[in-house]
């Protein structure tokens, strides 16, 4: 169905006008009564509780009140280092790696401890962007589940022991020469040299896989161009992209490079903008930033490529494809030849002769050289597993002896855990080089545990030729020990006790030549280190393009009969299962279907033609339902989800964790032993499912996308008209007709395409016009105010472009970081209590089967006018003269007034005492059953930033704009004497973004940075007809969809 | 009979109300005192003889004694305007003393002055023997405004509670006359009746509420506050030798002032600068800079730092600083071999060394010296040193008072938000020389045509809560 572009959703309750919706949305914070009736019963409190209670808080005060003040100690360094000042940060470049996941960036520390991940604005593949990982790494560094100490196997049980004893263990099982490294992708090129050498010296081999695999790319590339790499791709250069499912700028390869690529292709403002075509029957986070979807079940991608191949290249013969998609195919095609050299196709395929296609359409198009390129290829995925299959029949015919696993998790995270499993059984020494328990390390009888990144030193070669330098920003917080070191001591010589400084210097010292341009090597080594890396022109040779193009068709996944496809993906938050030990990045919704604390299937929804949109099975949001794939029996909850190709369903991987940490067991379920294998690569789609109707609900149904939500519309049901859903009271107290204002349709979102940019630009500009009438009358001169107020000195703003944004979430866990903003548990979130003082909104538009996607970092609008301020009875919330919503946590008494009275619905209530600022246990949650509550114990909280307060109990908080990031930029241009720089002051969001869609700045500095972003057309301000005065600026969403691909 | 009665019970209603109406406000080396403690001493020398940030108040007659009374007066209230005015003692003074600017004290009468003025004739005369009989000495942790006001409510209380009185004798006689008009033997109500009537016990109960009530917000208010707290030290460290009588500034230990938010106690190693040299303390001997070396791990008999310090036990540690210390002795008293009192001494130092090192905690005499904090600011509180140090320009001694003088550091200012407020309220910004201000156009204008004469920090948002609570 087709509907005008206007017309824009979250979901199906908001199109379906659901009752319960409307109610729920008219409260701040709707209350679940079997919630109140289970406290009730709990708490068992009467007329005499409440007196003892009163007695005891009585006598407690009494007691604190004639108490002593604690003395507080101070404790000075004894020998202070030079680059320390306490209360002052310092700054580190280094990077965050994770298996083949990377991000330069720069850590924040404070007193040695480090606080804060920022992103290298000096490298060339994230411009300073980051990821959400990334931003969350440095809360895995205060990890309390991670190993402390060695540990070996005693008696049938792990015991501590020390290293001296695990090293003897180790080098006794390494001299039988049979032995096995496990690796994820390793970045690190000296570590990968030890590991290969340690393997060789060892009579054994290095075993790459990645957890998510991209084998059959490596493949094709080996085979096609003769070497085994990932090309550089540059989105950026693009003027149509085709992706193949490939979720490039949430999960697949690199994504932050993508990201920060793919947004300086997208400026509608120049009028330029490259087309985004995905072709994807789940919608990713990449779907929901293109432009056109063709949607095509899993099992018949290899047959879209076979289609688009037969199209450029010619003489392809692939499998048929559905009627629709390969229309749309052949529209693709004759764009992509119209954008020939500039123009790019990707796809995640994990079949070799699928990738195979691929390369040769792009080397028709004559992408090769412009739009990728293996000169400065990325390293980014380095694994095959079919090696791992390998590992087991070599297993199994006694030829290993001993496996170790370098930090990664096949036990968990291979398609083939159990038969790995299995064969484990039968090597007598395994080895885990773990951070923190998981699934394979519950298999070793030897835990080795590694530092984190943060307190490592190495090296990590993302790109060919592009080398960043780590260096630790704490020392080694517990007895653990980086991979090169315990490598080095196993293989024995001299590089046992060097060290891994010292190890990592002599790589580059070897590698020096004096012609750099550096006087001695000491200063090219400090350059290196301080700036984060070097890059040198890499060229990687490759042979021409060469295939057997007539056998591939034959290869291509053919697609299956079955009436239903269940497709599985990778989460941008936890990847598969790497991350799922981090409560941020667990609390973290996914973006498009704005679950968090597990994986949901996502079913498509149907459009009864009467506004009624009808689940698969008639299944709703939150339905349990039993899922059957392949033998496997579970039970999930369910979210519909829109862009779900009809006869498809999909699953998020890395959930449903066992032996992990307190945060991650048993939340979810597994799916790694759902995927299926062809060729020995892992496909991550399964045709033998099924998926029951509709067994019960879910307990704490963790879904975002209702929460919080502003300015909806749905429809009146005695006139069929389309009015506001907040208007319900104010028709009531009015009657409708009359009531001057309410009938506007609200300035939530803007949306068009790039053909119709200047026509909806001269309507937005009437909106404005029409909003700004509505405003002058009003009784209060507000213009002479903002005279009086604003015209000196800053008046912070902030402009926040919506066609660079992407939706990542980098924003939302920096924003955690910055702010201390706590993680309140799966149960919280349930019940409208998550604490993210900035939430992305996610709003469907268009076309009701296939829309398009827009998101909207939404946070404080720091409202100049602002409805909270006048309603708090205690003055907790004001306003300051430089343009800021005050939030002052010790004034505030909890009465919740003003975050009824927002707008925007951004203020957040402390519930409970979710960051542990008083004594009382019974006021704290635990996110997952954990022993202490998480942010209570003291390892945890070492990730506190100092300069923000620790909120307590029964106050509200929200969006600051960092406003210790304001005094602190402040401070320095004082203390230096001169004017405010742009660059001063960057909020956490700001600094965290890939695409620099967030811009900060003071609206009174004409030729600042804002200024000059306030200028563009596009702009508007959201809800702008109800005279709050946001300082915030949106720009309307522009796509460059074309609507004949849809016919 | 009657008359007698009713004569005496008029004579001393009268007596009653005129001993009310004269008990107004008047000078009172008492309030003179409260008042100096609480507006001037932060920068006036108590004993009024030295100059501290301030001139020594003692030679103001003979420096004022040529003007009118009322210009002390306006120096007083108002010291920039009488500068800008021109007036011949007030340039002098500025000359003197610029850039430090006095804190303007409008809300002092006349009587407050004189007061004052009264309180520093009398330390002058008696020395520290000038004490008043009077409330005592407020504790810590009450506001300036408070202290100075007290006197005020105990004024109003007498009047009021005379008036009462007067008018239950009023009431009496009317009673009585009535009664002697009727013929009736009058029975007055007994002390005893009258203090349980409803109305007393009413009256009582009421008292008793706002009384509590009064006295559970202001202590509430108090809570966590510690003016004037001076606690021990582990090292008996003297600010006063150091900073007053050696002039060591106080950022050359203090360096994180000027560019962070902590002031920073200084680490043992900046001690070191100077005690690597100076090794017998002027005071305390080899008793309290012992504990430096022993924290440091430096042996200043052979002048080097000790090797593998941090593994040593304590035996080790103890043989190398009690040879120290016994050394000294000798060398001071001349001997050759220690005598009873040089063991003592030796032991007794020792001893002190152990117990300022070491607590439950540190079991370990090697590291940092815990030094007890002194200024605490609530979590909530943000404070930069730097913004008022290197930005505002301001001087230690107008928040920490003269820690030059303070042999053992103790907190001067309540710390409290009033307290911050009032400065917020009265200080001028560095506005003209700091090209940040640049930005407040309007004020520059208005400075220039003279509209405002000064930029305090309130009219750049210093009183606004997120300056310092966020």
């Amino acid at each position: 169905m087709k509907a005008n572009k206007q017309n824009i959703w979250i979901g199906g309750k908001d199109l379906n006008n659901d009752p319960q919706l409307e109610k729920d949305l008219q409260m701040e914070f709707p209350m679940d009564n079997s919630e109140l009736a289970e406290k009730a019963l709990e708490k068992d409190g009467n007329r005499r509780d409440f007196l003892k209670l009163m007695g005891f808080s009585l006598g407690a005060a009494t007691m604190a009140a004639g108490c002593d003040i604690p003395v507080k100690r101070a404790m000075p360094y004894v020998t202070k280092p030079d680059e320390i000042v306490p209360g002052v940060a310092t700054y580190y470049a280094s990077a965050i790696t994770q298996g083949g996941d990377f991000c330069p960036v720069i850590v924040k520390t404070r007193e040695g401890r480090p606080i804060k991940i920022e992103g290298n604005p000096n490298s060339s593949m994230t411009g300073g962007g980051t990821s959400a990982r990334a931003q969350a790494s440095v809360l895995s560094l205060y990890d309390v589940n991670r190993y402390r100490k060695p540990h070996l196997m005693l008696d049938g049980k792990m015991t501590a022991s020390s290293w001296a004893d695990l090293d003897r263990v180790v080098k006794g099982a390494v001299a039988k020469a049979k032995v096995r490294v496990v690796t994820n992708s390793v970045l690190s090129p000296s570590d990968r040299m030890a590991m290969e050498q340690f393997a060789a010296g060892a009579g054994g081999k290095v075993i790459t896989y990645d957890p998510v695999s991209s084998s059959a790319i490596l493949e094709a590339n080996e085979q096609v161009f003769g070497t085994r790499a990932i090309p550089a791709y540059r989105f950026d250069k693009a003027d149509v992209i085709v992706s193949f499912n490939a979720d490039f700028l949430g999960t697949w390869i690199s994504p932050t490079e993508y990201t920060h690529q793919f947004a300086k292709g997208r400026k509608p403002e120049q009028r330029k903008m490259s087309r985004l075509v995905q072709v994807e029957s789940h919608m990713s986070l990449t779907g929901s930033n293109a432009d056109n979807r063709i949607l095509v079940k899993p099992s018949e991608q290899g047959a879209a490529i076979a289609a688009l191949a037969n199209a450029i290249v010619g003489g392809i013969n692939g499998p048929a494809l559905n009627a629709k998609a390969t229309k749309a195919i052949t529209k693709v095609a004759s764009q992509l030849r119209k954008a020939a050299g500039k123009s790019l196709v990707v796809s995640a395929s994990n079949n070799v002769a699928e990738q195979i296609l691929v390369n040769a359409i792009n080397n028709t198009l004559g992408n090769y050289g412009n739009t990728l390129s293996f000169n400065a290829a990325s390293m980014a995925r380095q694994g095959n597993e079919r090696d791992l299959e390998v590992l087991i029949s070599e297993i199994k015919s006694g030829l290993v002896d001993t496996v170790i696993f370098n930090n990664c998790n096949p036990l968990y995270d291979y398609a083939k855990s159990t038969e790995l499993a299995e064969a484990l059984s039968g090597v007598s020494t395994i080895v885990g080089m773990s951070y923190a328990p998981n699934e394979t390390s519950a298999a070793c009888n030897v835990i080795a545990p590694v530092n984190h990144v943060l307190e490592s030193w190495g090296d990590a070669e993302a790109k060919k030729g592009e080398v960043s330098i780590i260096q630790p920003t704490i020392a080694p917080l517990f007895d653990t020990r980086q991979v090169g070191e315990s490598l080095a001591a196993w293989s024995g010589g001299s590089a046992a006790t060097l060290g891994a400084y010292e190890s990592l210097k002599n790589v580059y010292k070897a590698a020096y030549t004096p012609a750099s341009g550096f006087s001695s090597f000491e200063s090219y080594w400090d350059a290196i280190m301080h700036g984060g890396g070097m890059s040198t022109n890499s060229t990687t040779s490759s042979s021409n393009f060469s295939a057997d193009m007539g056998s591939l068709a034959r290869l291509v996944s053919k697609p299956a009969s079955t009436d239903l496809e269940i497709s599985f993906f990778e989460p941008v938050s936890i990847g598969n299962g790497q991350y799922t030990d981090n409560p941020w990045l667990m609390e973290m919704p996914d973006p498009v279907t704005r679950t968090s604390w597990g994986n949901y299937l996502a079913v498509p929804v149907g459009f009864d033609g009467v506004r009624k949109m009808i689940g698969m099975n008639d299944l709703e949001d939150g339905d349990l339902v039993k899922l059957t794939v392949g033998g496997k029996e579970m039970i999930v909850p369910v979210i519909q989800q829109f862009g779900q190709m009809p006869g498809t369903v999909a699953l998020a991987l890395g959930y449903g964790r066992e032996n992990s940490g307190p945060c991650a067991s048993g939340v979810g379920v597994n799916v790694n032993d759902c995927l299926t294998t062809e060729n020995g690569l892992t496909q991550l789609y399964n045709t033998n499912v099924s998926v029951s109707n509709s067994i019960g609900k879910e307990d704490h149904f963790s879904c975002v996308q209702y929460h919080h939500a502003y300015g909806l519309k749905g429809t009146e049901k005695d006139t069929g008209e389309r009015i506001n859903a907040d208007e319900a009271i104010l028709g009531m107290a009015y009657g409708k007709a009359g009531y001057q204002g309410s009938l506007t349709e609200r300035s939530v979102m803007y949306t068009t395409n790039l053909n119709d940019l200047d026509a909806d630009i001269a309507k937005l500009k009437e909106k404005r016009e029409f909003a700004q009438h509505l405003n002058d009358q009003t009784l209060y001169p507000y213009e002479e105010y903002k005279a009086d107020r604003y015209e000196q000195g800053h008046h912070w703003g902030m402009h926040v472009d919506l066609n660079a944004c992407t939706g990542c979430g980098a924003c939302t866990v920096a924003c955690m970081s910055e702010n201390n903003v706590p993680v309140v548990g799966k149960k919280e979130v349930s019940r409208h209590h998550e604490m993210t003082w900035l939430r992305i909104d996610r709003y469907f538009y268009g076309d009701i089967e296939n829309p398009n996607t827009v998101y909207q970092p939404l946070m404080c609008q720091h409202c100049d006018s602002a409805p909270c301020e006048n309603v708090c009875p205690v003055n907790a919330t004001n306003h300051s003269a430089e343009g800021l919503n005050q939030m002052t946590y010790n004034r505030c008494i909890g009465t919740r007034y003003c975050a009824n009275n927002c707008p925007f619905k951004v203020r957040r209530f402390n519930w409970y005492d979710y960051t542990t600022a008083d004594l009382f246990p019974a006021n704290q949650v635990k996110l997952n059953g954990e022993d202490v509550p998480f942010g209570a114990d003291n390892l945890t909280r070492m990730v506190l930033n100092p300069d923000v307060t620790v909120r307590a109990r029964g106050v509200i908080e929200k969006c600051s704009f960092c406003v210790q990031r304001i005094q602190e930029g402040k401070l320095t241009a004082k203390s230096e004497g001169r004017r405010l720089n742009s660059s001063d002051i960057s909020t956490a969001c700001q600094s965290a973004c890939p695409t620099g869609a967030i811009t900060f700045g003071d609206q009174n500095d004409k030729g600042g940075e804002l200024s000059k972003k306030l200028k563009s057309d596009l702009n508007y301000v959201a809800l702008e007809e109800i005279n709050v005065r946001s300082s915030i600026t949106y720009t309307m969403k522009v796509n460059n969809r074309d609507e004949s691909m849809d016919a | 009979m009657i008359c007698n009665a009713l004569r005496t019970n008029i004579l001393y209603t009268f007596l009653l109300l005129a001993f009310a109406l004269t008990s107004s406000a008047q000078v009172s080396v008492d309030a003179g005192k409260t008042i100096f403690s609480n507006v001037c001493a932060s920068c006036h020398a108590k004993d009024m003889k030295t100059a501290a940030t301030g001139p020594a108040l003692a030679g103001y007659a003979d420096a004022w004694g040529e003007y009118p009374r009322e210009e002390l007066y306006s120096w007083i209230r108002n010291s920039q305007a009488l500068i800008a005015a021109g007036h011949p003692r007030a340039t002098q003074l500025w000359n003197d003393y610029k850039p430090t600017v006095m804190t303007n004290n409008l809300g002092l009468t006349d009587e407050d002055i004189e007061s004052v003025l009264a309180y520093v004739d009398c330390k002058i005369v008696n020395g520290p023997e000038c004490t008043v009989v009077g409330p005592p000495v407020p504790g810590p942790g009450e506001t300036a405004i408070k202290k100075s006001n007290s006197w005020m409510y105990w004024l109003i209380f007498g009047l009021l509670a005379g008036l009462a009185l007067f008018l239950s004798r009023v009431i009496n006689n009317m009673g009585r006359i009535a009664a002697a008009k009727e013929g009736v033997p009058y029975t007055g109500k007994t002390l005893a009746q009258t203090l349980t009537s409803k109305s007393m016990i009413t009256f009582g109960i009421f008292a008793l509420v706002i009384l509590g009530g009064y006295t559970t917000v202001t202590r509430a208010m108090n809570l966590g506050r510690q003016q004037a707290y001076q606690p021990e030290q582990p090292i008996e460290f003297s600010h006063e030798t150091h900073a007053g009588l050696h002039k060591i500034d106080c950022q050359y230990c203090h360096d994180g002032a000027r560019r962070s938010k902590h002031a920073v106690i200084p680490a043992t190693n900046t001690c070191m600068n100077c005690h690597a040299a100076i090794k017998v303390g002027s005071e305390h001997g080899t008793a309290e800079l012992t504990k430096i070396y022993a924290s440091a791990g430096y042996d200043p008999s052979t002048n080097k730092y000790i090797e593998n310090y941090d593994d040593m036990s304590q035996e080790d540690i103890k043989k190398i600083f009690t040879k120290w210390i016994g050394d000294t002795y000798m060398a001071e008293e001349g001997l050759a071999e220690l005598d009873n009192e040089g063991k003592r001494v030796v032991e007794k130092q020792w001893k002190g060394l152990v117990s300022s090192l070491t607590n439950d905690q540190k079991k370990k005499i090697q590291g940092p010296i815990e030094w007890i904090r002194v200024h605490n600011l609530p979590d909530h509180v943000y404070f930069s040193h730097a913004q008022h140090v290197t930005v505002g320009k301001l001087e230690c001694q107008q928040c920490h008072g003269p820690v030059e003088e303070m042999d053992i550091v103790e907190q001067h200012a309540p710390l409290s938000m009033g307290w911050c407020i009032n400065c917020h309220k009265e200080t001028e910004v560095q506005f003209k020389d700091n090209e940040y201000y640049q930005s407040y156009m309007k004020y520059h204008e208005e400075l220039a045509s003279g509209k405002k004469d000064k930029v305090t920090v309130e009219d750049i948002g210093g009183l606004e809560c997120q300056k310092c609570h966020y």
